[in-house]
């Protein structure tokens, strides 16, 4: 998962949190210290207008 | 003998929360609990080190706004996270070492201690964990 610093009592806004050893991350999110960023999706092939057993 | 001056300005964090500007007293205490072992023939209470059991007390101004004390504090009730504690806010260095105590327990969380005329403070205890001093 990816969060996103929110306040700047954790650091610079904007800026990826990354946290260490033993810090509690469900109570940054409730406090709204940190924003969890969604997992880019990889993008899908473009689609080819050439038939499968087309010869370019 | 000249002693050096140092007037009480540290940097406190709680959760990698930044609560300098809302503490105003903070008490480190390492704490290694003694186990007895006097035996027969002994005529004076002998000890060895036990478990370790350190405590940081932090007396913190209450706020219930965006991103201070009560949004740090709130969620940490009855689980553990790190704290960390250095004389200044200076660079860490071997002057001004940072101290962390990492895994350490928040059993309670006064909400509101009010009083007419006084800002609402709160004493705030984190009880074990396992205590390092960083230099650099």
């Amino acid at each position: 998962m990816i969060y996103t610093i929110a306040s700047t009592r954790l650091g610079i806004i904007g800026d990826p949190y990354v946290p260490a050893d033993g810090i509690n991350v469900a109570a940054l999110l409730s406090g709204g210290f940190i924003v969890e960023q969604s997992t880019p999706k990889p993008k899908k092939p473009a689609k080819t207008s050439t038939e499968p057993n087309e010869e370019i | 003998m000249a002693t050096s001056t140092y007037l009480s300005n540290p940097l406190v964090t709680v959760n990698a929360v930044d609560l300098t500007d809302q503490c105003s007293a903070a008490n480190l205490t390492r704490v290694i609990e003694a186990l007895e072992s006097t035996s027969f023939g002994k005529t004076a209470r002998v000890y060895v080190g036990g478990l370790e059991n350190s405590t940081l007390t932090l007396t913190i101004y209450n706020s219930f706004a965006a991103s201070e004390t009560y949004a740090t504090l709130a969620a940490l009730v009855g689980t553990s996270t790190t704290v960390t504690i250095k004389p200044t806010s200076a660079a860490t260095s071997a002057t001004n070492p940072v101290s962390t105590l990492t895994g350490c327990y928040l059993e309670t969380l006064p909400i509101v201690n009010a009083a007419l005329g006084a800002l609402d403070t709160i004493d705030i205890t984190f009880t074990g964990g396992v205590y390092s001093v960083a230099t650099s």
